[in-house]
């Protein structure tokens, strides 16, 4: 029997590889960013690590506060979620970290979530769009927020925008096909409801649920055929939509129907797909002209200084992130108490690029983002690859979404 | 489950016709793969778990052999021949050192190359989704067969893949390298005696499996979206494939693999939330009834 | 070794472990032991059926899961304690395992591997579609409630720790007493000759079946470790690859030896957590680093020091008095 001095000493060497030191006022303010650099989707890891790099790198070059900088600590959590939260444990515990930005996908920010309440650092989540995360009462964590655009906000812009086209065109039957899982699930079903809100002449006549990361839609395609809907709703995103566009334009699908393609706005999609159905309408995700400003190409333009691809909807949602805590730090001047920061970020309004009147808020009532720049076009194969693009309003948006809250019981 | 659904649409001629097309396409792809693995494992009884990386391999070379000629054909022959020689490679260097070792060190060798190849492919194309776009012979508008859609690609593909399974059997069943391959399946010290080198002919299946393997990802290409990893969803496929065709079994593996493309096809219309489950639940009720498979051989 | 000497060293491991973490070192060193020790029960038990029955499972991690949203649905539920729920996982995985086992313990070696693997997929699919019940792929949210029980807190990290350590200590001590009793030497005459075993008139397929059942037993305690850990449970615990690193853990280590999944368990874990650390390219450095060790050592580390002190224990012999 291996004795267990062994044992303790391979636990020890390795865990005592950078022993933590508590960093108080002075020395390098360490983040942590637990995210995904492997897999499938290690665009979501390496977009978001750009866009905090936009925002931290002018603020080292600016000399960072009081002398002191930001150093970013980046895991790779390979997308599952006990991972997750290790790999936050270890950033908070091991490595010094006195800030999360918290860039994993939906179901690992859950369990980030969740050691963020034991652990009472502040945690910024980037990219998961699930409502829940922060509509649900019963998920709050007083130090935790979130910038990323929530699935809610985007049924209402969207489903608005929707009935519109669907009243002009005389779209009354509806099919959706969104991938089976919770993000698809929940963005689905919103969308459709508030399209059914604002044009109730609009029926659901169909659906298909193709898994994640399926590299066949074949099935998924005949059926959306069958259906002889008039138009059609996918939450389908990245590598899943390129394929599912590729393989529809062999049935023709896009000649048959209206399409509302909520994700294909973003770089990595829009410039990917080469036969590229016209007339096909999708969410703004991130666009250098969406907003049309000097700002946004100015942003752009240094995105792409930084990195070796253009921005996605992640980039600019951990940008913000990035603009959050700079603005709490200069707030604090310095002091990286979770409680402290969250006070400072807590109900904050920011100069923004990405906001849709030039300012973007971090709500108090449950930290989430509001009043960024969110809307419907209809999207185009080369530069500027939106036209029309239509941004919502967001005091009906906030109406709406308090409602919705209401009836599901999170107020 | 929606059982109205599907009877209204096997009454349809459209229906059926659409969906067969659909069912075969998904069908012929999967034989393609699979009839790789089960022919490595019928001869060289290994199991290569590192099957799904040759056909991300295979899409990934053509992508760039197609960047640079523009021509089709040529990406998906030479992205075939490169992934048959990085197969024959790895046979070489290093699945042919763990061929006495139990299948779970196999097992790790595999892993750990199928890791290093996702890393690679991340490293030398970028983590981005990349897409080859449909080439210019096949933008036709889609063939209407009775009322139901086939798309003139697909069709393609279907025959590619049917004549290259024809291929296959021919070398096997014809030639002289086949009956050398076949004996060595049965009893490879003895063909060795024979002053015949056997390893020689285990580096080429083993080739020639991942070249069937490559060969898929390459004529795959242009309907699918390139990412690292993708080699991940078609590996559990080919797998159940192989299990229910019975491994080693070519025939089995044509067998299955149309099998579980039909139950996929018209599962979706049918039963679609249970079309994932359906495939495990034929993978339990064979290997409960018939363990070796439709059409293998009983245990060894 | 008696079981009062098992018992004996068992008692000093589980000292020697509690006072780890009171050294004064990091925390991290706290939590790294008490993700080990989830994943070391894991592989423990599937070394019973690998390397002591020779049944060779790639389904395994399905009871990990199981045990780990039993017990985290149970604590959800508000309506049990912790040690009420942890033997309602428990049981539950015993019929659960009993079922399926009876289906599976009949095959032989690669059938009984895939048949693992498809229930495996089976259930996590079943995981994935039933939302409403496990949250689908979100995982159970919203954390795990703590009610104190017996004067112990475990919304306490160190007091979480020590009922881990005890936890995982129990097990082994049970597994040990499985390995080194009369039925463990069935279960290795099963693993060698399965055939001799039939003609001495045991009842093999009931022998594998309690393998099977005891190993999902303790595999299920490991999830629910986790689940404490993580505060959740999530589809992934039942995926095939934790299977898969279950297995990669035994081969490290050794099979042959009691502990060598626990060794294989941390040096896995320590690859993994040192790779993260250092570099953004994990999987090509843990693929080197896995054929190295293949083809350097090909063979689990304790069964190699086994080995050699085997070998000498015999030179020793040989040379005579």
């Amino acid at each position: 029997m291996a004795g267990i001095g062994r044992r303790s000493v391979l636990a020890g060497a390795g865990a005592l590889a950078m022993p933590a030191i508590s960093y108080g006022q002075t020395g390098v303010i360490k983040i942590g960013v637990p995210t995904i650099l492997s897999g499938r989707v290690a665009l979501v890891g390496v977009s978001s690590v750009g866009g905090l790099k936009t925002v931290f790198e002018k603020f080292n070059a600016d000399g960072g506060i009081n002398g002191r900088k930001i150093e970013l600590v980046v895991r790779d959590s390979k997308g599952a979620p006990q991972e997750a939260a290790k790999v936050t444990r270890d950033l908070i515990n091991n490595a010094g970290c006195t800030i999360i930005i918290d860039a994993e996908a939906s179901s690992a920010s859950f369990a980030v979530q969740e050691v963020i309440r034991e652990m009472g650092v502040l945690c910024i989540h980037t990219n998961s769009e699930t409502s829940s995360l922060t509509a649900d009462p019963k998920l709050h964590v007083p130090t935790a927020f979130r910038t990323a655009r929530q699935g809610i906000h985007d049924a209402i812009a969207g489903g608005e925008y929707a009935a519109k086209v669907s009243k002009a065109k005389g779209l009354k039957r509806w099919m959706t096909c969104s991938p089976d899982y919770a993000y698809g699930r929940d963005n689905t079903a919103q969308f459709m409801e508030y399209a059914t809100y604002f044009d109730p002449s609009i029926k659901v006549v169909e659906e298909a649920w193709p898994k994640l990361f399926q590299p066949d839609y074949t099935e998924v395609v005949t059926k959306v055929l069958n259906a002889n809907a008039d138009a059609m709703y996918s939450a389908l995103w990245g590598g899943d939509l390129v394929a599912f566009i590729d393989q529809a334009n062999l049935y023709g699908l896009f000649d048959k129907m209206q399409s509302f393609m909520v994700n294909l706005g973003d770089y990595g999609v829009v410039d990917q797909v080469k036969q590229f159905p016209t007339g096909v309408h999708s969410g703004n995700r991130y666009n250098r002209t969406v907003p049309p400003t000097a700002e946004n190409e100015a942003w752009y333009q240094s995105y792409l200084a930084l990195n070796r691809h253009k921005p996605t909807n992640w980039s600019w949602e951990n940008a913000v992130a990035a603009e959050l805590v700079v603005e709490a730090l200069r707030e604090t001047k310095g002091d990286t108490d979770g409680k402290k920061l969250a006070a400072a970020i807590k109900g904050r309004t920011i100069k923004s690029v990405f906001g849709s009147k030039g300012t973007l808020t971090m709500r108090a009532e449950d930290h989430t983002l509001i009043d960024y720049i969110i809307g419907f076009g209809v999207s185009l194969p080369q530069e500027p690859f939106i036209t029309g693009f239509a941004g919502a309003d967001w005091g009906p948006i906030v109406d709406l979404e308090r409602q919705w809250k209401k009836k599901l019981g999170y107020t | 489950m929606e059982p109205e659904a599907l009877l209204r649409c096997v009454g349809a001629a459209s229906c059926i016709v659409t969906q067969l097309t659909s069912g075969l396409i998904m069908g012929m792809l999967l034989f393609l793969i699979a009839s790789g693995l089960t022919l490595i494992f019928g001869v060289l009884n290994v199991t290569n778990f590192a099957h799904g990386s040759f056909y991300m391999l295979g899409a990934y070379i053509s992508l760039t052999i197609y960047r640079l000629t523009d021509n089709y054909f040529i990406a998906v022959i030479g992205a075939a021949l490169a992934v048959g020689v990085i197969g024959m490679l790895f046979e070489r260097f290093l699945m042919s050192r763990v061929y006495g070792s139990n299948v779970l060190m196999q097992l790790l060798v595999c892993y750990a190359v199928v890791l290093i190849a996702d890393d690679a492919v991340k490293l030398i194309w970028g983590p981005a989704v990349l897409s080859m776009g449909m080439p210019v012979e096949f933008r036709l508008p889609p063939w209407r067969i009775m009322g139901g859609v086939v798309p003139p690609f697909y069709a393609f593909l279907i025959l590619a893949a049917a004549l290259i399974g024809l291929g296959l059997w021919a070398v096997i069943a014809l030639t002289r390298f086949g009956k050398v391959v076949r004996a060595a399946a049965v009893n490879a010290p003895m063909v060795a005696a024979l002053g015949i080198p056997v390893n020689r002919y285990f580096a080429l299946v083993f080739g020639l499996g991942t070249m069937l393997a490559g060969a898929a990802g390459a004529l795959a290409a242009p309907v699918r979206s390139l990412t690292p990893g993708m080699g991940f969803s078609i590996l559990i496929e080919s797998f159940i494939v192989t299990v229910i065709g019975g491994m080693g079994s070519i025939g089995g593996a044509l067998v299955a693999a149309l099998l579980l493309g039909l139950t996929r096809s018209f599962g979706s219309i049918g039963f679609p939330l249970f079309v994932d489950g359906a495939m495990f639940l034929i993978m339990i009720l064979v290997l409960i009834f018939k363990p070796s498979g439709l059409f293998g051989k009983p245990a060894r | 070794m008696t079981l009062r000497q098992d018992l004996l060293l068992a008692l000093g491991g589980l000292v020697v472990l509690s006072a780890l973490p009171l050294l004064g070192l990091s925390t991290a060193l706290r939590d790294f032991l008490m993700f080990a020790m989830a994943y070391a029960l894991l592989s423990m038990s599937l070394n019973l059926l690998i390397g002591t029955t020779g049944l060779v499972s790639f389904g395994h991690a399905m009871f990990f899961s199981l045990g780990a949203y039993a017990f985290g649905l149970a604590m959800q539920s508000g309506h049990f304690s912790i040690p009420v729920a942890f033997v309602f996982a428990m049981v539950l995985t015993a019929v659960v395992a009993l079922a399926i086992g009876a289906i599976c313990v009949r095959l032989n070696e690669v059938y009984f591997a895939f048949l693992t693997l498809a229930i495996q997929m089976l259930l996590y699919n079943l995981i994935l579609a039933w939302v409403p019940l496990t949250g689908g792929d979100q995982g159970l949210m919203g954390g795990i409630p703590r009610p104190r029980f017996w004067g112990i807190d475990l919304a306490d990290r160190m007091q979480l720790y020590w009922f881990c350590a005890a936890s995982f200590v129990a097990c082994l001590v049970v597994l040990r007493q499985v390995t080194v009793s009369p039925f463990g030497a069935t279960l290795r005459l099963i693993r060698d000759n399965a055939t001799r075993a039939e003609f001495l008139g045991i009842d093999v397929f009931r022998a594998k079946l309690v393998a099977f059942v005891i190993a999902a037993v303790v595999a299920s305690v490991g999830g629910m470790l986790l689940t404490l850990f993580v505060s959740g449970a999530y589809p992934n615990f039942g995926f095939w690859t934790t299977s898969g690193e279950a297995i990669f853990m035994i081969l490290m280590g050794g099979s042959r030896v009691f502990l060598g999944p626990v060794l294989g368990t941390v040096m896995l874990r320590v690859l993994n957590d040192v790779t993260v650390a250092y570099t953004e390219h994990t999987e090509m450095v843990l693929g080197l680093v896995i054929l190295l060790f293949v083809f350097g050592l090909r063979k689990g580390v304790l069964d190699i020091v086994a080995e050699r002190l085997s070998d000498r224990r015999q030179a020793d012999l040989r040379k005579g008095p």
